[in-house]
C-alpha cells in the first residue's frame, strides 16, 4: 500500500493505495468506453483518477476506494491514476478516512530523471491543489 | 460480479466479512444442518460453525427456516447467546445493506428468540430499535416500527422482566410518535400510530416507576405529544396531579428534570452507522476541512423528505452522548458548536426550530453541578458567543429563547429553570469555558430588553414580568 504523496509516473500497474472520493466530474465517450475524471485524496495528497466504465456509477464522492494494480500515466495528455486494465477498484467503505486536497499529484510537473531515464522525477508545482476540481475550504 | 443471498452488494463492493464468514460456515457445514442430522454431539468448533450456518439458513432461505430453528432448539448448549449475538453484529454493521428476504427473517427470528428467552435477545431487540430511522416515512422504516412494536407487544410478560428494553421502546416510540404524528398518513401509517400509542400509553400507566429512570428526556418527548388526544390525560397527571398515580416514586414533574438522561437512550434515536460518522466527524475532521464532510453527511442522513427532524436527535447526541475528551487530544479537530451551527441551517419549519433549540439547552434548564457537567451545555455557550461577529442574529435567537424557556417553560417550576440557567451561566465562566458574560450582556447588537433581561437570569434575580419577545415559543408546557 503507498501514500499518495509516494506516487510516481510509472508505465506499469502497481500501485496499491486506499484513498476516499472527494468529486466526480461528467462522463465523457472515449470510444466505446465512458470516462470520468474524480478526485481523490488520503492524508497525504490528492490526485486526479480516471473511472472507467461503470465504476463511475459504482462510486460515489464519500466512498473509501481501495486499488490493486493500478497505474499512474499519461492518458490523452492527462496524468491521472487509474486501475486500468490489469488493476481492480473497490469499495471497501465511506465517510470514515481523512485527506488532504494539497498538493496534487496530477498538478505537478514531472521530467525524466537524470540519473536514471526510466525513473521521473519532481520538476515543479503547476498548482497546488487540483485546477479541475477545486478545493472546497 | 459479487453476489450474496444476503447483503445488498454492488459490482465494486469488497466482501463483507459477517457475509463471508456465515456463507463459509453454511456450506462448510451442509452435511450437518439438513436431514438426516448427525447424532454425534458437535465439538465446540463444530458448534460454533453450525450456529452461523443456522443464523445463515435461517436468513437466507425462508421455506426451511423452521427446520432449520427446530435444529438450532435440538442442539443449542449456551442459551442462544452465540446464535443471537452473531445476529446483534449483523444487524449494527450491516442491517441498511441486509435484502428483503433475509431483512424479514431476521425479525421473524428476533420473535422467536424473544419467545425462547434467549440469551442476549435485550441487546438484539435494542440493536433493532436502533436501527429505526428518525423522520423516515419509507415502507422499510414503518414495517420496521410495525414489526419491533408487535414483538414487544405480543410478549408483554417477557417485556415485564427486561426493563431496560421496556424502557428503550418506549423512549424509541415515543419520539416516533411526534414525527408519526405530524404527517397526515396512509392507513398502514394510522395503524401504526395506534399500535403505538397503545404500546406506550401502556407502558407509562403500567410500569411508571420504570419510566422515572428515562431522566429528563422522557419530558422534552412527552410534551411534544401533548396535542395527541391520548396523551393529554397522561400530561395533565405528570405535570399538574402525580397523586393521581398513587406512587410513593412519584410526587413532582421535577423528580424527572432533576434527573440527567442516561446516553444509552440517546444513542437509540441515532442509527449505529450515522454514530459512527458523526463521532469521525467531531473526532477526526480538522475544523477548516469539514465541508465535504457535511455534504456527505447531510445526502446519507438528511435528505428524505422529513429526515430533518433527526437533528432534534442528533443535537442531543452531540450536547449530551458525544464526550469530546478527543477534542483536547486533537485541539484542531472541527468543535460541536460549529457542526451545531450547521445543522441549524437545515431546520425551516418553526416548531423544528423551536425542538433543536430546546434540545441544546435542555440540559441548562435543570443544571445541577453535583449531577450535570459542563461539557453538555458547552456547546450553546460557544455558539452564542463565536456567532456573535458575523451572525449576531443566530446569538439573539437563541439567546431570546433561553430568557423565553425561563419564563414559560415550566411557570410553577420557574425557581428551578432560573436557578438552572443561571448556574449554567456562572459555571460555564467558572470552568473557563468562557472568559465572562462581558460579550453577550454588554454586546450592542444585541437588544437593550434582551440584556437586561440576562443581566437579571444572571444574577439569579428573575423579574417576573414576561418578556417581549417576538418568536414564539412552542416548546412551552403551556402551548
Amino acid at each position: 500500500m503507498v501514500l499518495l504523496k509516494d506516487i510516481v509516473p510509472t508505465p506499469t500497474n502497481t500501485i496499491d493505495a486506499r484513498f476516499i472520493l472527494l468529486d466526480k466530474g461528467d462522463v465523457v465517450q472515449d470510444g466505446n468506453a465512458t470516462i470520468s475524471m474524480a478526485l481523490v485524496a488520503d492524508e497525504t495528497a490528492s490526485v486526479h483518477f480516471q473511472l472507467w466504465g461503470d465504476e463511475y456509477q459504482a462510486f460515489e464522492p464519500g466512498d473509501i476506494i481501495c486499488l490493486t494494480g493500478g497505474i499512474f500515466s499519461y492518458h490523452k495528455g492527462n496524468l491521472v491514476l487509474r486501475a486500468g486494465k490489469k488493476g481492480k477498484v473497490e469499495k471497501v467503505g465511506e465517510f470514515e478516512m481523512v485527506f488532504v486536497e494539497s498538493p496534487n499529484m496530477s498538478e505537478i510537473k514531472w521530467v525524466r530523471d537524470p540519473n536514471n531515464s526510466k525513473a521521473f522525477i519532481q520538476e515543479s508545482i503547476i498548482s497546488p491543489h487540483s485546477r479541475i476540481f477545486l478545493p472546497s475550504s | 460480479m459479487n453476489t450474496s443471498t444476503l447483503l445488498r452488494v454492488g459490482d465494486h463492493d469488497a466482501e463483507n466479512p459477517i457475509d463471508s464468514n456465515l456463507r463459509l460456515a453454511f456450506s462448510s457445514m451442509k452435511d450437518h444442518h439438513k436431514p438426516p442430522y448427525p447424532l454425534a454431539v458437535p465439538s465446540p468448533s463444530e458448534y460454533s460453525q453450525l450456529t452461523r450456518a443456522l443464523v445463515y439458513g435461517i436468513l437466507t432461505e425462508p421455506h426451511l427456516a423452521n427446520t432449520h430453528l427446530t435444529y438450532l432448539h435440538a442442539i443449542v448448549t449456551d442459551g442462544y447467546s452465540l446464535f443471537t449475538s452473531t445476529l446483534v453484529s449483523l444487524s449494527n454493521e450491516s442491517y441498511p445493506k441486509l435484502l428483503e428476504t433475509p431483512r424479514s427473517q431476521l425479525l421473524w427470528v428476533s420473535s422467536k428468540l424473544v419467545q425462547v428467552e434467549a440469551v442476549n435477545v435485550q441487546e438484539l431487540i435494542i440493536a433493532l430499535l436502533r436501527q429505526i430511522k428518525g423522520g423516515n416515512f419509507s415502507d422499510t422504516n414503518l414495517w420496521l416500527c410495525s414489526e419491533i412494536i408487535t414483538i414487544l407487544s405480543n410478549n408483554w410478560a417477557w417485556l415485564l422482566d427486561e426493563p431496560l428494553v421496556m424502557t428503550s421502546a418506549l423512549f424509541v416510540f415515543l419520539r416516533l410518535l411526534s414525527d408519526h404524528y405530524r404527517m397526515s398518513g396512509s392507513e398502514a401509517l394510522d395503524k401504526l400510530k395506534r399500535i403505538e400509542v397503545a404500546f406506550t400509553i401502556r407502558v407509562l400507566s403500567d410500569c411508571f416507576p420504570l419510566c422515572l429512570c428515562i431522566g429528563r428526556d422522557l419530558i422534552r418527548l412527552l410534551q411534544d405529544l401533548v396535542n395527541v388526544p391520548e396523551f393529554k390525560d397522561m400530561w395533565l397527571k405528570v405535570l399538574f396531579d402525580p397523586g393521581k398515580f398513587e406512587l410513593s416514586e412519584f410526587r413532582d414533574i421535577s423528580q424527572f428534570y432533576k434527573r440527567t438522561t442516561p446516553s444509552h437512550y440517546l444513542l437509540l434515536r441515532i442509527t449505529p452507522e450515522m454514530e459512527a460518522h458523526l463521532r469521525f466527524l467531531l473526532n477526526r475532521v480538522k475544523w477548516g476541512y469539514e465541508k465535504r464532510y457535511q455534504v456527505w453527511f447531510s445526502k446519507k442522513h438528511l435528505c428524505s423528505p422529513g429526515s430533518e427532524t433527526s437533528i432534534i436527535d442528533i443535537v442531543r447526541f452531540i450536547c449530551y452522548a458525544h464526550q469530546p475528551s478527543n477534542e483536547i487530544i486533537h485541539p484542531n479537530v472541527t468543535p460541536r458548536w460549529a457542526i451545531i451551527s450547521w445543522l441549524l441551517k437545515f431546520c425551516r419549519k418553526n416548531y423544528l426550530v423551536a425542538n433543536v433549540k430546546l434540545a441544546l439547552f435542555y440540559d441548562w434548564l435543570f443544571f445541577d453541578e453535583n449531577v450535570d457537567s459542563i461539557p453538555n451545555i458547552e456547546p450553546a455557550m460557544l455558539l452564542m458567543v463565536n456567532s456573535i461577529d458575523q451572525h449576531v442574529e443566530v446569538t439573539n435567537n437563541l439567546l431570546e429563547f433561553l430568557l423565553v424557556l425561563v419564563d414559560n417553560y415550566d411557570v410553577k417550576r420557574k425557581d428551578i429553570i432560573a436557578k438552572g440557567v443561571s448556574t449554567s451561566f456562572s459555571m460555564l465562566v467558572r470552568k473557563k469555558v468562557v472568559h465572562s458574560l462581558e460579550s453577550l450582556s454588554s454586546c450592542n447588537f444585541l437588544s437593550p430588553v434582551l440584556r437586561e433581561k440576562l443581566s437579571s437570569v444572571i444574577l439569579g434575580a428573575v423579574k417576573k414580568s414576561p418578556m417581549v419577545c417576538t418568536n414564539q415559543v412552542e416548546t412551552s408546557h403551556e402551548s
